[in-house]
């Protein structure tokens, strides 16, 4: 590794340190800037402002700004949390019961849409005015511009009440079956809404990357391959693909930090235990520690994430190889 | 109430078709009311005698979360529901009541949504403009339009089904003509262009703005709002709607910087609230007072109501209230919500009024199936509860499960809304002194044979300890329903003396109304804050955790997002 990679690296790192600090401080005063507090949403006449001002205290938000501040920077470096205002549970308990659930829902059908929106753009580019682009391009731009909710409560009415074949909420049965049949449970309980986010996110996958690939496919290099006499997968996927793949890794690693962050409007179709609804929540009910904890997580996720797209970007590109290129 | 954003943007947030909806809402309406005094589990007068009822007879309850209104219609339907509640949206109504298999009952709420003035600047404070406002708004109308009927237009400060409702105060009937000529009478006067100009001045009134929250959040309330603003601009106000985020609007509120604004609160059966609302002690930045509401007159009642010695002075002095209300004109009150929940046909022993709907505890003790063979019942959960310890849980979720452990010394007539005596059998209240100096003395003698669920007795010493616990630790939640208490005494196991200072009708439902916690665990909970009862094992028995009451269902698990289980207490008292 030579000294100016390692340098960009250093600066990188650097830099990235710098903007979690930045998303920590923007995290406590916005939250703050914010007008009301989780106390000031609470307006039942059973509940006196004397009540209020315990409920105020017990929540820290008498302190001093300077003394809270110091809390949270405290409660965030150690990966302490503190409790949330609305649950009164530990912040990192409320999020280990969500994040898998999360974490496997949008995990997965994230991984499904780029696989399949992935094949189906380099065979719709491939087959350039041919039946499967038209089918690509026009289910890609249906898929990708119905709003979730219409199409997660279809297939709910579809499949859960008109041919009942999948369960209409949560990820189990009520009473829940045990051993190897929980899993089973749970894969089931899974499915539709997995599909869903599937049908509604390979749209754009499958346009952005045909029209990568058609790009590429235009290249001198690509009829220099094909003059060759080399096999046309080789061609298509060696060549053409292996050309379109660092703009297809960047927008897959700067995606992925979405899968923690939940889906909001999935979650509640289908009654889901996931951090997005508990992060809208969190804002909505100002549960500064709740949603502090979350923001500060996702933050410190995306600086990964962008930093692997960094690192992927010369792996698969041999052109962008930083170090080798300078030597 | 008190996650007041969540749920009102939930009830108004899901009306759509209104007019298509309103004729097929009323035939709904007559087929549901008309079927409950022949439903198959009333009595000859229509009532099960309450006190007659043994249960629970269930054996497994569970509380299955569905977040979504669509699933929980489907669920129902296709019977992986048994019973859901708070059914807001017209359609849903509409096609449940079609179903041979549903139950659909229907009672009034505890709930007004109201216009406020604020009455500390002018023109606000201008009495004839009050009242003439009050008689330009078309609420039968707008009630009708926007919530297809099942919603009820009101003219009072306490909702019909309220145990105080006085229904003979001055009512501001729609009436544009006689709202015209109330403001002539007053020395109010019209521009070329059409504007107000007030009594002795020249120049027209300047504009003004009516605050509610985003059409985003409350499409339904800011469509509400929007109706009253046209209705005020016909009457020549220049006023115009101001959308905020809720915060936002709530800061505005709390530091009186708005002229009008639209409001709903959820109330309970005791009226003490419209101290909170009206008296002058409580316009406070934050305070409820919000209108800014200063009469002496008026102040003077609501402190004979809060203060109130029995029932019948406090019947009184709340009629009168309202009756001074209703001449002041503070707010302009709009509707009240009717409660609408369902249950399969397929249970029977379930019990409802106009009062109450099906979906509560007295139906959970009496409910069976219709087949004869027990199974698990489904009961619907629209959200997670946020926390089962009972000592931080606050919102009503949290008392679904909650209220299924733990009891309290007084219950509620499901028909009547009345006192009936629970874990205490009998009470007294006795005042002593005057004024300041006075105080209140509440005497309970508790039912024997009561047990907690790990087999301990129930005794005073538990009334005591949570009473004292709550005291102590000015836990919020129960702040104001102890704050008063001086002393508390256990002459005996089965007796309970609790003296506050003051005297007030209501502490009886204060201290009456306060969930009971088992002594023996209670005295080990150093910090009430993090105390997870559920999740510590129970000394006293094996498959036990701490979180038992004296109620008639055990809790055996809680799956996040997915279900909480219950099972019956075979050793409640009431079996």
């Amino acid at each position: 590794m030579t000294r100016i990679f390692r340098n960009y690296w250093t600066r990188r790192i650097a830099g990235s340190i710098a903007v979690l600090l930045m998303v920590l401080v923007l995290n406590f005063f916005l939250f703050r800037i914010m007008p009301g507090d989780p106390v000031s949403t609470i307006i039942d006449p059973h509940f006196s402002p004397q009540a209020k001002m315990h409920l105020r205290s017990q929540f820290g938000l008498d302190l001093p700004l300077y003394r809270q501040f110091y809390l949270y920077v405290k409660s965030l470096v150690t990966f302490n949390f503190g409790h949330s205002f609305l649950s009164q549970k530990p912040v990192w308990e409320e999020l280990k019961t969500r994040i898998p659930n999360t974490v496997f829902l949008l995990g997965t059908a994230f991984l499904l849409s780029a696989a399949l929106g992935t094949w189906l753009g380099v065979k719709a580019a491939h087959k350039r005015g041919g039946v499967l682009e038209k089918v690509v391009l026009v289910a890609g731009s249906i898929s990708f511009s119905f709003p979730s909710f219409f199409v997660q409560l279809v297939l709910l009415l579809v499949f859960g009440w008109a041919i009942p074949i999948f369960p209409i909420r949560g990820s189990l049965s009520v009473p829940p079956p045990e051993g190897i049949m929980a899993l089973w449970d749970f894969l089931w309980h899974m499915t539709l809404p997995i599909s869903s986010l599937v049908l509604l996110g390979f749209g754009s996958w499958a346009i952005y990357v045909r029209n990568l690939m058609i790009k590429t496919l235009s290249e001198d290099y690509i009829l220099l391959a094909r003059a060759k006499g080399l096999p046309e997968n080789k061609v298509l996927w060696g060549h053409a693909f292996r050309a379109s793949l660092p703009p297809i890794v960047t927008m897959f690693l700067l995606a992925l930090p979405g899968i923690l962050s939940g889906a909001v409007i999935t979650e509640t179709v289908f009654s889901l235990h996931g951090v997005g609804k508990f992060l809208l929540d969190s804002i909505l009910g100002h549960d500064y520690p709740a949603a502090g904890a979350a923001f500060y997580l996702l933050a410190i996720i995306t600086i990964i994430c962008n930093l692997a797209a960094d690192f992927a970007y010369g792996l698969v590109d041999p052109r962008i190889r930083l170090g080798r290129k300078m030597e | 109430m008190l996650y007041f954003v969540n749920k009102h943007v939930r009830e108004m947030g899901k009306m759509t078709k209104a007019l298509r909806t309103y004729f097929l809402f009323i035939v709904t309406f007559i087929v549901c009311v008309s079927s409950l005094p022949s439903a198959p589990s009333m009595g000859m007068d229509g009532k099960i005698d309450i006190n007659s009822i043994r249960g629970p007879k269930i054996k497994d309850l569970y509380m299955v979360i569905y977040r979504d209104p669509d699933s929980q219609i489907l669920a129902l339907e296709t019977g992986k529901l048994d019973v859901l509640s708070d059914i807001i949206r017209p359609v849903d109504i509409k096609r449940l009541a079609a179903r041979d298999d549903i139950l659909l009952t229907l009672s009034e709420g505890f709930h007004i949504f109201f216009m406020g003035f604020n009455l500390r600047e002018f023109p606000w404070n201008d009495l004839a403009l009050r009242k003439a406002l009050s008689h330009a708004v078309p609420r039968k109308k707008i009630v009708r339009d926007l919530f297809a009927g099942y919603c009820m237009p009101v003219s009072t400060y306490l909702p019909p089904v309220s145990p105080y409702y006085e229904p003979n105060v001055t009512h501001y009937d729609y009436d544009p003509d006689k709202a015209r000529s109330i403001l002539s009478e007053a020395g109010w006067r019209w521009s070329k262009e059409g504007v107000l100009i007030p009594p002795g001045k020249e120049k027209p009134l300047k504009k003004v703005y009516l605050l509610c929250p985003t059409a985003q959040a409350a499409p339904t309330t800011a469509e509400l709002a929007a109706r009253i603003v046209d209705s005020f601009v016909s009457l020549g106000l220049p006023v115009e709607l101001q959308m905020l985020d809720f915060s936002m609007m709530i800061k505005r509120l709390d530091k009186h910087d708005f002229d009008l604004f639209v409001m709903a609160w959820s109330l309970s059966r005791d009226p003490d609230n419209l101290f909170a609302f009206f008296h002058s002690s409580m316009d406070t930045e934050g305070g409820y007072n919000i209108q800014g509401l200063h009469d002496q007159a008026i102040d003077e009642v609501l402190e004979k109501l809060r203060w109130a010695k029995d029932k019948e002075s406090a019947t009184a002095y709340a009629k009168e209230a309202q009756r001074m209300l209703s001449e002041k004109a503070p707010w302009i009150p709009i509707y009240s919500r009717y409660m609408i929940s369902a249950i399969r046909k397929d249970w029977k022993g379930v019990i409802y009024s106009k009062k109450t709907t099906a979906d509560n505890m007295w139906s959970l003790l009496n409910m069976e199936p219709k087949a004869g063979k027990m199974r698990p019942l489904y009961w619907c959960l629209p959200e997670d509860p946020r926390t089962l310890n009972p000592l931080a849980a606050s919102s009503a979720y949290d008392w679904s499960v909650l209220g299924l452990i733990y009891e309290s010394l007084i219950a509620t007539d499901p028909y009547t809304m009345d006192d009936v005596p629970w874990l205490a059998k009998q009470w007294s209240v006795e005042t002593k002194g005057t004024g300041e100096n006075s105080s209140t003395i509440l005497r309970f003698h508790l039912r024997k044979g009561v047990t907690w669920q790990d087999g301990k007795p129930f005794t005073a010493e538990d009334v005591k300890e949570t009473i004292l616990y709550l005291k102590k630790h000015e836990i919020p939640r129960y702040f104001d329903q102890v704050n008063h208490v001086i002393s508390v005494e256990t002459p005996s196991s089965q007796e309970v003396i609790v003296t506050l200072d003051r005297t007030s009708y209501w502490y009886l439902h204060n201290i009456g109304g306060l969930p009971i916690f088992p002594a023996h665990l209670l005295r080990n909970v150093k910090d009430w804050k993090s105390w997870r009862p559920e999740r510590l094992n129970n000394p006293n028995g094996p498959k036990l955790t701490q979180l038992i009451g004296t109620g008639p269902f055990i809790f055996t698990e809680y799956k996040p997002g997915e279900f909480v289980h219950l099972i019956r207490y075979d050793g409640y008292w009431k079996r």
